[in-house]
């Protein structure tokens, strides 16, 4: 099945590119190390150059290499990306299962709970959430990277809860369920291996969008300041620090937001592309 | 279809900037300024006031007072008719009796007198202690009574002499048909709506947009101000500051955040950016005692800290120069100790200036050998155990870009000796939180700190409560202000000398000697001084900027050239 | 259905209450608080901002203050802001139909290019007009608001002028011109940037959304039932697939309202378009916790009133729905 999967999802000319873009993406950030410059080295003197054949992407106002910068800003993103779409993923896989499967009074109170978190006005909530738990000064959340997972992670678990919670009422009247609990199946073995391998098409799709909203989110909170802290480097808050300097040095402020175009743009089209791949196998649930 | 209504769409546009193209941009007829701030003052009452905005906006309507201070830092009078000094008896010798002459015909906005009775009230606001100031109440626990034997004089009894007598008055007048009671300032219709003696009035303000500011037609300088109003625009996006500037939809623009030489090949012929001394004064204050350890008194020394060889080699490690005028592009000045402006400055300088040899050698004295990652290890160190790292944190307060560039800076040129830097920066809350909230500097656990700090025209008690070993902040004593624990008795001395004098002469030299044991002793390394910085439209004359003053300081003399 | 709407409206009154238990106290419990601004003057001792704190009752137990607050709130006020001394309530009414201007323009530019793009792109699939519209889609929904909302003003505040009149084509920000606040072309003139920042990504999305829509339903059985009884293009399209199309969207839009407050937040700081977005952030930085309290729970609310509006056109529009 998988085969057929990918051979459909390849006929998507551009969902391939977007593959292709997204691996260079990923591979460029993970040897940002390899550059010859490192994103602290700064040469105060050598400040806001244009590109050219040394730095090219120019140079920012403490003479540092934006490209080897916008890289490692790169590691930061995807990162967050990554795994606050796989937190997410996790949790709401979890609250949608149970409450899919078994219905009534548990389904009730979670899915109060999950109406509660998605009347929340997102950016709000996420800019006190972050600075609340950045000032706890608990050692193990020193990471302002790690709050930002946590926080989007915190408050976009609701859609997948809710896909997985629509696919589970559908697919527990199914047959294969009806005959396993027949056989005596447990309800986490049925759970587990017979309802969940059919999610994981909708699942795959909508976490492909929910990467390229996490992308964007976390540059929004980064460039608002309430994000990822500097020194560290991150596409949103390099963004931030240029806009003092628009008129004198826009290319500091131009790659940035280009990368979190491109980026998030390959993740659309790739999850456009897996959204026809796995077209037939899935019921069509929306957002 | 679709094709259409895009059509429609551009012609409806260019009709639309056709239409509203018209307003925004020509200043110069009708004599009205535009200034832009970043963000909008919570308040136009300066006693309330708890950001520097307010000041740049309510010095144009509610901060004239019976002196003012000019840019030189001498006082000069405005509603009074002299300043009051020993010469003319205005001040008493033994100090202690003030009388103030207000001048024929004063009014306020409203046309209502202003009288001896009005500096009464000022003086009943801003002693009371529950009236919720939080700016300019000092010395007004000290007068003990007010007698007001006419209307335009007023005599101030105080229990002791204080030196900032004229300070008192210099920051505006409260009137006291227009108020409110004195326990109630907070609430005061006033705070948003000022009927004082300035030269211009507030007509209208559009919450989280603009304020306007029109003459004042009782200001009590005739012929002044020359222009017709003043309009305050709020705009928090830097760019497009920038770009209001280079439209000439503006004409002054507050703390523009590009540097002066970009700036002004930017808007060459439009506007300058103007750069004068500040008061905020950057520098890394060190913790003398043990950080982490649950003691916030200065018991214990810094392991790493504690020895100052190691704070000379960190003071000879940054190079000063660079940081001034390649990262802050010249837009800071060098400044060595915190009496870096005003009638205290003292020029002193560095004993240990940027050498990166030296700093090597200091810490190879100190029992810090270098290690095999770049970071030093001690080896007989003088407090630290065998082993440990040459590893500091470096806290700083979040959200300000030339912090953020200059602890960076400081982070490569540490490392260049082999000592290791930690960025670590909180929130303001939280770097300048009290100790009850667990502030690290409060309870000493830091190592590095690294802010901007300043001090007025009267500069005792900020100094006294830095500085004096007595306000090293504990539990017992969680408001003291001595978060270095640094402790030094010719410090101590100093500082209660230049409480208890009114002469100039004496109270200096007792400053730069804290300056100078300052310097000697590295309780904190001073890197530089901010410039203020304001962007100027070049067809706008007659504009004084001032180190004590404001952006709308002074704007009564304001008009296009 | 009116009983429904009533059921509805008290089945939110408990979430309302956890919202408001779990923001307080997140944004109570932090250290720092509205005072410290005032803590780095150089002129107020520490003996005032004790003074200060007493007064604003910032040293009671957490509980107390939150019944307090939650009191006062049920009475309809808000409190009063920290930094400002002023009501609550008058702050975010001032600044309430800014937003809902800027966000309701957006909307209704939104909706009518994208419904007509979403149409057109589903009469005729995978044709050139339907390539192109589906690669701009792609650009608008990847498109950071913030880099659009910089890009705008450098494009048409400052590099591109008006050939007629020699100045900028549109205002860099604000509301209206000096003087002219109320009139409604100048209103206008000012909405052009920020509405376009702003809706981009949602016309690209919705589009796109109105396309799969409309594409799955005429794959239906009845649809096809119709074409054959010999129903005429228009009706199959307008009437069977667009009307049953509209109401997943009409459900999408409300479940989007929450980020559509975020976009507005990052237009209203770039444009300085005086909005609740921009109170909020500002009362973030002060640490101004009543208004942001305010500003959040105000939203909250507007959310489940639209949810609930949507729920309800949802019904009316489809026969098929029915409420008990």
């Amino acid at each position: 099945m998988a085969r057929v999967i990918l051979r459909r999802f390849f006929k998507h000319k551009l969902a391939g590119i977007a593959i292709a873009v997204l691996v260079f993406l990923v591979f460029a950030s993970a040897f940002a190390f390899t550059t010859p410059y490192s994103p602290t080295d700064q040469e105060p003197t050598n400040s806001f150059q244009k590109s050219n054949m040394d730095h090219f992407f120019g140079t920012d106002e403490l003479g540092r290499d934006v490209f080897t910068r916008i890289l490692y800003g790169g590691r930061v993103s995807l990162t967050v990306g990554l795994l606050s779409t796989f937190l997410s993923i996790a949790l709401g896989v979890l609250i949608g299962a149970l409450s899919g499967y078994f219905g009534g009074g548990i389904d009730s109170i979670l899915m109060r709970i999950t109406d509660a978190f998605l009347t929340f006005p997102t950016i709000f909530v996420l800019i006190i959430l972050g600075a609340f738990l950045r000032e706890q000064q608990v050692p193990w959340l020193k990471n302002s990277v790690l709050i930002v997972i946590i926080i989007i992670a915190a408050l976009s678990w609701m859609w997948p809860a809710r896909l997985v919670r629509g696919l589970f009422l559908v697919l527990r009247e199914r047959d294969f369920v009806t005959a396993s609990r027949a056989l005596g199946g447990s309800s986490s073995h049925i759970i587990i291996q017979h309802v969940l391998p059919n999610c994981i098409g909708p699942i795959v799709v909508s976490g492909t969008l929910q990467m390229a909203s996490a992308i964007i989110t976390e540059s929004g909170l980064s460039y608002l300041g309430f994000g990822v802290q500097p020194p560290t480097p991150t596409w949103g808050s390099i963004l931030a620090t240029a806009q003092n300097q628009v008129f004198r040095a826009p290319w500091i402020a131009f790659y940035p937001g280009l990368m979190i175009f491109i980026t998030v743009m390959a993740i659309n089209y790739i999850g456009d592309g897996l959204r026809d791949a796995f077209d037939p196998y899935v019921i069509h649930i929306e957002k | 279809m679709k094709l259409k209504f895009l059509t429609l769409f551009v012609i409806l546009g260019l009709v639309l900037s056709a239409c509203g193209g018209g307003g925004g941009g020509n200043a110069s007829s009708g004599g009205t300024v535009t200034l832009i701030i970043p963000e909008e003052p919570t308040t136009l009452n300066y006693f309330m006031s708890d950001a520097a905005i307010v000041r740049q906006v309510a010095d144009a309507t509610s901060m004239t007072g019976l002196a003012t201070i000019n840019e030189k830092g001498e006082y000069a009078a405005t509603l009074a008719q002299e300043l009051p000094t020993l010469d003319n008896s205005g001040l008493s010798s033994d100090f202690k009796t003030v009388t103030w002459k207000l001048r024929e015909g004063l009014k306020w906005s409203d046309g209502k007198p202003i009288t001896s009775d009005d500096i009464k009230f000022t003086i009943e606001v801003l002693s009371n202690p529950d009236s919720g100031a939080l700016s300019g109440t000092s010395g007004f626990d000290l007068i003990s009574s007010i007698e007001t034997p006419n209307d335009l004089t007023a005599v101030l009894t105080y229990t002791e002499p204080y030196p900032g007598y004229l300070n008192q008055f210099a920051y505006g007048l409260l009137p006291r048909h227009a108020s409110g009671e004195p326990a109630d300032m907070a609430n005061w219709e006033w705070n948003r709506n000022p009927v004082g003696a300035g030269p211009f009035v507030l007509s209208s303000w559009a919450s989280g947009e603009s304020l306007t500011l029109t003459r004042n037609p009782n200001y009590y300088e005739a012929g002044k101000p020359y222009l017709d109003s003043l309009v305050f625009v709020i705009v928090p996006e830097p760019a497009a500051q920038t770009a209001m500037m280079l439209n000439s939809e503006a004409q002054f623009q507050l703390w523009p955040g590009e540097f002066k030489v970009d700036y002004d090949a930017l808007l060459k012929g439009k506007a300058t950016q103007h750069l004068i001394p500040g008061i905020w004064n950057m520098a890394i204050d060190f913790n003398l005692s043990a950080p982490f350890d649950g003691d916030p008194t200065a018991a214990t020394p810094h392991p790493i800290l504690g020895d100052i060889r190691v704070r000379q080699a960190i003071a000879s490690a940054i190079n000063y120069q660079s940081l001034q005028q390649d990262v802050l592009k010249g837009s800071v000045s060098d400044s060595t100790n915190p009496f870096a402006y005003g009638w205290y400055q003292c020029d002193l300088p560095r004993k240990f200036g940027f050498d990166a040899a030296k700093a090597n050698q200091l810490l190879d004295e100190a029992g810090w050998v270098m290690g095999t990652d770049g970071i030093r290890v001690a080896k007989g160190a003088l407090y630290a155990k065998d082993g440990t790292r040459l590893s500091l944190e470096l806290q700083g307060y979040t959200a300000f870009d030339p912090l953020q560039l200059t602890e960076e800076f400081i982070v490569e040129n540490l490392k260049a000796v082999g000592v290791e830097a930690r960025i670590q920066n909180y929130d303001f809350s939280i770097i300048f939180g009290t100790f009850e909230d667990n502030s690290p500097r409060a309870i000493s656990d830091y190592d590095m700190l690294i802010f901007d700090r300043g001090f007025t025209t009267e500069p005792q008690d900020y100094n006294f409560d830095a500085y004096h070993s007595s306000r090293i902040p504990t539990a017992e004593n969680p408001t003291g202000g001595n978060y270095f624990r640094w402790v030094n008795p010719q410090v101590d001395s100093a500082l209660v000398a230049a409480g208890s004098s009114f002469d100039t002469q004496t109270r200096k030299d007792a400053y730069c000697k804290i300056g100078q044991a300052i310097i000697d002793d590295l309780p904190q390394v001073y890197l530089y001084l901010f410039q203020d910085n304001y962007g100027v439209a070049d067809n706008l004359d007659g504009y004084v900027l001032s180190t004590w003053g404001s952006m709308s300081w002074g704007a009564q003399n304001w008009k296009y050239k | 259905m009116t009983t429904y709407a009533l059921r509805r409206i008290l089945q939110t009154i408990p979430i309302l209450f956890i919202i408001s238990i779990l923001l307080f106290f997140l944004v109570r419990s932090a250290p720092g608080g509205p005072l410290t601004s005032a803590r780095r003057n150089p002129n107020v001792t520490k003996e005032q901002i004790q003074a200060m704190e007493e007064k604003l009752g910032l040293n009671d137990p957490l509980p107390v203050q939150y019944s307090r607050w939650i009191g006062d709130m049920l009475k309809g006020n808000l409190g009063q802001s920290i930094k400002f001394h002023r009501p609550v309530n008058d702050m975010i009414a001032e600044r309430i139909p800014n937003t809902l201007t800027l966000v309701g323009a957006s909307f209704f530019l939104t909706l009518l290019l994208a419904v007509p793009i979403g149409i057109l792109s589903a009469r005729r699939p995978y044709s050139l007009f339907d390539y192109v519209m589906t690669t701009i889609t792609f650009i608008g929904q990847s498109i950071p608001v913030y880099w659009l909302g910089l890009g705008l003003i450098v494009i048409f505040y400052v590099v591109l002028k008006n050939p007629f009149t020699g100045l900028p084509f549109f205002p860099v920000g604000g509301m209206n011109t000096r003087g002219k606040e109320g009139e409604l072309l100048d209103t206008l003139w000012h909405l052009v940037l920020p509405v376009t920042a702003l809706s981009l990504g949602w016309i690209a999305w919705y589009s796109r959304f109105l396309r799969s829509s409309m594409m799955d339903i005429l794959h239906e059985d009845y649809v096809r039932t119709a074409r054959a009884k010999g129903a005429s293009s228009n009706t199959v399209y307008y009437k069977h697939a667009l009307q049953n199309a509209i109401l997943p969207l009409i459900t999408l839009v409300a479940l989007d309202l929450p980020s559509l407050f975020a976009g507005a937040l990052f237009v209203e700081t770039i444009f300085s378009w005086p909005g609740m977005g921009r109170l909020f952030w500002d009362a973030a930085k002060g640490r101004d916790y009543p208004v942001l309290l305010g500003v959040v729970m105000i939203t909250a609310v507007l959310i489940i009133f639209c949810n609930i509006l949507a729920d309800l056109a949802y019904g009316w529009l489809d026969p098929r729905v029915k409420y008990e």
